[in-house]
């Protein structure tokens, strides 16, 4: 059972009544003092009393435009585009089609809005049904909208560890013509597969799917939020990935660092649904040429040097390896991308307090460590395991010290447990 | 002497043309002719006549042989010739003058005879090169609005378009643009974005409203608002059957939100009748019934003609709410030109409104976004419906900033946007053409709505009119001007003004709408046709 995505505020406050209610992580520090203890009535509730560094590897969302693309975003042209008078908007559909060898693209609001519209378009008549992994993002966290919004009955398939699913299920599971029966329309992949812990997914797996999905007459939808990423740890270009897919979702606004956007790639038939869908969930955005001339920049920039990203999740996975701890494991080869899933032992501490503990220090691992301290943001993920993703933000000497301070709370952990 | 002469000019050789050589002068066309650089070397000492060049065919100079005068007198002046801001050397300094014969130097702030030899020689002047220089070193090449267009001999020509379909059309401007780089970014979906707050709050506060949601568009703020308010199965809406909810969003509310859409019927002046509402209000009890679970109203009235709602009917249908104990929605896509045209804070507009959405991509001339305002725990719902739909941005800060920008600086001017409106509707009405009609009294915020007689225009054909440009017109108006407008039906045509559109674009719509109309009244009298 997955829990839900949820989001670690760094307050102390929160933190300090949660120790104060006797909490494992306070009776494992005896005589430790923490910043927290020094005095109950000294409760710092923001972060201005730290002076150290503040690493956030919640997400890659998080990144900010550096000056380059804000750059391009002043001087790009814009126009009114839902009259389809944006030229910036139309270069990026253009080039995005061509890179991805489809015959046409749009640009949207969000990775959510991409899928949705995708499905939704796919998925025209009432009654239908889609095929796709039961840890797609599409099935978790995108608040059923395909049922909500759409009518549609996802149906769901195991999930290996690898972010693939079993291909022989997609013909076993296909609904054939019944009354009793909804009718399957698609076929929903999803590369890197974020929830199995950015794994990239075999190219012949999708080759494969493709090809049971076309003998029995389905489309494929590739869910690509992070397929870029893919891209560059396969070596595999992104035409030849999405070579079976007729329609596919990239987003722009993770590890590519734009601020906001999404494009949708397929026939350009599908793309007249698209654009009709999109105004109607309401993603017709006017002057987006804004947004559009920060992707194209991303797309020149900000591609090649997800290798970095990757090479830095390599890091992490690698010191977390390296300490052997018996509390704290993560395999170096699970790690694909810039996606890092850490186990914990649930005995000793939970997803959320290890989350905690991160966002804290204390006077000795000051004195230790020797630098002012890193408090390092991190996402609990299911219930044993909490999720690292590396990003554009996070420099390599940011991520030497979250090395070093996971290495300090691992042997801190693994001495009281 | 001669021979020397020729030496001089850089070496060559050039056959002596002896007709040419008379006396002590050089005419300067067989030296310009022959000579390899072209330009006359400052150390030749010849008398010379003024050069004959491309663009001053119109000059001519006569001398009287007269004693007294030995003045020239020009019976004919060259006035000043647009085509002249189009060339390198002029750009940046030259505009026109006081009269048409005189031109003007920003940069030397003086007055100039307009003929292009004369205004070469003072911008090759020492004086106006330093003081160029010295200001702006990017001059903008062409005025604001105009383009350049090179017909089919061609001769460039200078085209005004006035854009008027939308005041969606606005582009950020600079100062918004600085504005948008220079915000503070964060994760809106891990609500960490502090510019977003800041414009939430600071909308919330002027609409007197607990909270607000920033959202992608108009129709994401609308469509979040009735599916938030219907949380329901089987619910109904009360709405005007000239909204744009029920016209213009794709049938959303039924589509995505599974919201059964009830029409009232809109008056003329954009509301409808009290007692109606009351007989549209279902019964909870039957079973043939959904349940009616909203009433909304959208001020300014956009197809009514952009007329601001009165205050004192949107406070009646606000009690009527309120005992019936339905919540009211108010789509105030334009409610800062409302209440601009009525005189009141947009707060007091929207006071008996249990949810408003507010549009800073129109006049306000933000790029995109739109904001939902309503109580606390309808906003925590209004959330998770913007998730779900796709209008989760992560660094949206970027365009809220241009948002803020746009409350501080461009909603203070949106009386000017009414201003233009009326002006162009006033010069509709001075033609007291039958062809096509206008009522002043009905433009109350920034849309004009045109209404054409079928029999000589019809509403395609004067968008088309009024979008394209013959000879005759461009002699006539000495400019060349297209007016964009969009036909909302088969008789009426809108015009909408922006934050975009400056006195010039007002000026020069305002004759060609004359320009188009005077057409149509003398078409019968006139042999052809315009054949659109």
């Amino acid at each position: 059972m997955e829990r839900t995505n949820r989001i670690v505020r760094a307050s102390y406050k929160i933190m300090w009544r949660r120790m104060y209610r006797e909490d494992v992580l306070c009776r494992s520090i005896p005589g430790r003092q923490t910043r927290q203890y020094q005095s109950p009535s000294h409760t710092p509730t923001t972060m201005t009393d730290f002076k150290g560094v503040v690493v956030d590897l919640r997400s890659d969302t998080i990144t900010k435009p550096s000056d380059g693309m804000k750059k391009a975003m002043m001087e790009a042209l814009v126009g009114d585009d839902v009259y389809r008078e944006d030229p910036t908007v139309s270069e990026l559909e253009k080039r995005m089609a061509e890179c991805t060898g489809k015959e046409a693209a749009l640009f949207v609001p969000s990775g959510t809005m991409g899928n949705l519209i995708s499905v939704l378009g796919h998925c025209e008549h009432r009654g239908s049904e889609v095929l796709l992994g039961d840890l797609a993002h599409i099935f978790l966290y995108e608040q059923a909208g395909m049922a909500q919004l759409g009518g549609i009955q996802p149906h769901i398939i195991p999930t290996n560890p690898d972010g693939t699913f079993d291909v022989d299920e997609i013909p076993v599971r296909l609904r054939y013509e019944d009354v009793h029966y909804p009718r399957t329309c698609l076929v929903c992949l999803e590369n890197t597969q974020n929830v199995c812990g950015g794994k990239v997914v075999p190219l012949h797996w999708i080759d494969k799917v493709g090809e049971v999905a076309e003998s029995v007459g389905l489309p494929v939808h590739m869910d690509g939020a992070r397929v870029m990423n893919a891209s560059v740890a396969s070596g595999v270009s992104l035409e030849r990935i999405l070579r079976v897919c007729q329609t596919a979702s990239i987003c722009f606004s993770k590890g590519l660092g734009t601020p906001v956007g999404s494009v949708i790639v397929g026939p350009e038939k599908f793309m007249y649904k698209a654009i009709r869908l999109r105004k109607v969930l309401g993603g017709g955005m006017r002057q987006a040429g804004m947004l559009a001339a920060a992707a194209i920049y991303s797309l020149d920039h900000m591609v090649h040097r997800l290798a970095q990203d990757h090479h830095h999740a390599q890091l992490i996975a690698k010191a977390i390896s390296e300490e052997k701890s018996r509390n704290v494991t993560c395999h170096p080869d699970d790690v694909d991308t810039n996606i890092i899933i850490v186990n914990l032992n649930p005995e000793a501490v939970t997803p959320d307090q290890f989350c905690e503990r991160l966002l804290m220090v204390s006077e000795d691992e000051i004195h230790e460590t020797g630098d002012g301290g890193v408090l390092v943001k991190v996402m609990p993920w299911t219930t044993t395991t909490v999720r690292f993703v590396t990003h554009l933000d996070a420099s390599l000497d940011n991520i030497q010290a979250v090395i070093t301070k996971l290495k300090y709370v691992i042997r801190e952990l693994d001495s009281i447990h | 002497m001669a021979a020397m002469l020729f030496v001089m000019v850089g070496g060559a050789v050039l056959p002596m043309l002896g007709s040419d050589i008379e006396g002590g002068s050089l005419s300067m066309g067989a030296l310009e002719d022959g000579g390899p650089g072209g330009a006359v070397p400052a150390q030749m000492t010849v008398s010379v006549e003024e050069g004959i060049e491309g663009g001053a065919e119109m000059e001519v100079v006569e001398m009287k042989h007269s004693p007294e005068k030995k003045r020239r007198v020009r019976i004919y002046s060259q006035k000043f010739r647009k085509e002249w801001l189009h060339l390198k050397e002029f750009q940046g300094w030259l505009t026109e003058g006081i009269t048409d014969d005189r031109a003007h130097c920003t940069v030397c702030d003086k007055e100039l005879l307009a003929g292009k030899s004369e205004l070469l020689k003072h911008s090759r002047g020492k004086k106006h090169r330093t003081r160029a220089a010295k200001s702006n070193p990017n001059p903008p090449p062409v005025q604001h609005g105009l383009s350049r267009v090179i017909d089919e001999d061609g001769m460039p020509h200078l085209l005004r378009i006035v854009d008027l379909r939308s005041d969606t059309v606005t582009q950020p401007s600079r100062e918004m643009k600085k504005a948008m780089m220079e915000a503070t970014l964060g994760d809106d979906v891990f609500s960490e974005d502090p510019t977003v707050k800041t414009l939430e709050d600071r909308v919330a506060q002027m609409l007197e409203k607990e909270a607000a949601l920033f959202v992608p568009s108009g129709t994401m703020a609308n469509l979040i608002c009735v599916m938030t308010h219907c949380w329901g199965r089987g619910s109904e809406v009360i709405v005007g059957d000239q909204s744009h909810l029920y016209l213009w969003a794709q049938g959303g509310m039924a589509q995505i939100g599974s919201v059964h859409h009830r029409t009232i019927k809109n008056l003329p002046d954009g509301t409808f009748s009290l007692n109606e509402v009351r007989g549209l209000v279902r019964d909870e009890h039957d079973p043939q019934s959904p349940l009616t679970s909203l009433i909304c109203v959208e001020n300014p009235h956009h197809n009514a003609g952009g007329k601001a709602i009165p205050l004192n009917w949107m406070d009646e249908l606000g009690a009527l709410c309120s005992e019936l104990g339905l919540p009211l929605h108010c789509d105030g896509a334009r409610l800062i030109n409302a209440s601009v045209a009525l005189g009141t804070s947009p707060a007091r507009i929207v006071q008996a409104c249990d949810s408003v959405s507010l549009c800073l991509n129109k006049g306000l001339g933000a790029p995109m976004g739109s904001l939902v305002i309503g109580t606390k725990e309808f906003i925590a719902k209004a959330k998770r419906l913007r998730k779900v739909l796709g209008g989760g941005l992560h660094q949206s800060g970027i365009v809220a900033a241009a948002g803020l920008w746009a409350l501080d600086h461009v909603a203070p001017r949106l009386s000017w946007d009414h201003t233009h409106a009326r002006a162009l509707a006033q010069s509709v009405c001075e033609e007291h053409s039958s062809a096509v009609t206008v009522d002043l009294k009905d433009v109350h915020t920034n849309v004009v709505l045109l209404h054409c007689d079928n029999i000589r225009v019809n509403a395609k054909k004067l968008c088309q009119r009024l979008a394209s440009v013959t000879d005759e017109e461009s002699d006539e108006l000495s400019e060349q001007i297209v007016v964009m407008a969009l036909a909302i039906s088969d008789t009426t045509v809108r015009l909408v003004t922006h934050c975009d559109i400056r006195k010039e674009d007002v000026r020069s719509a305002t004759r060609k709408l004359k320009y188009v109309i005077h057409e149509y009244d003398n078409m019968m009298y006139l042999e052809y046709k315009i054949s659109v």
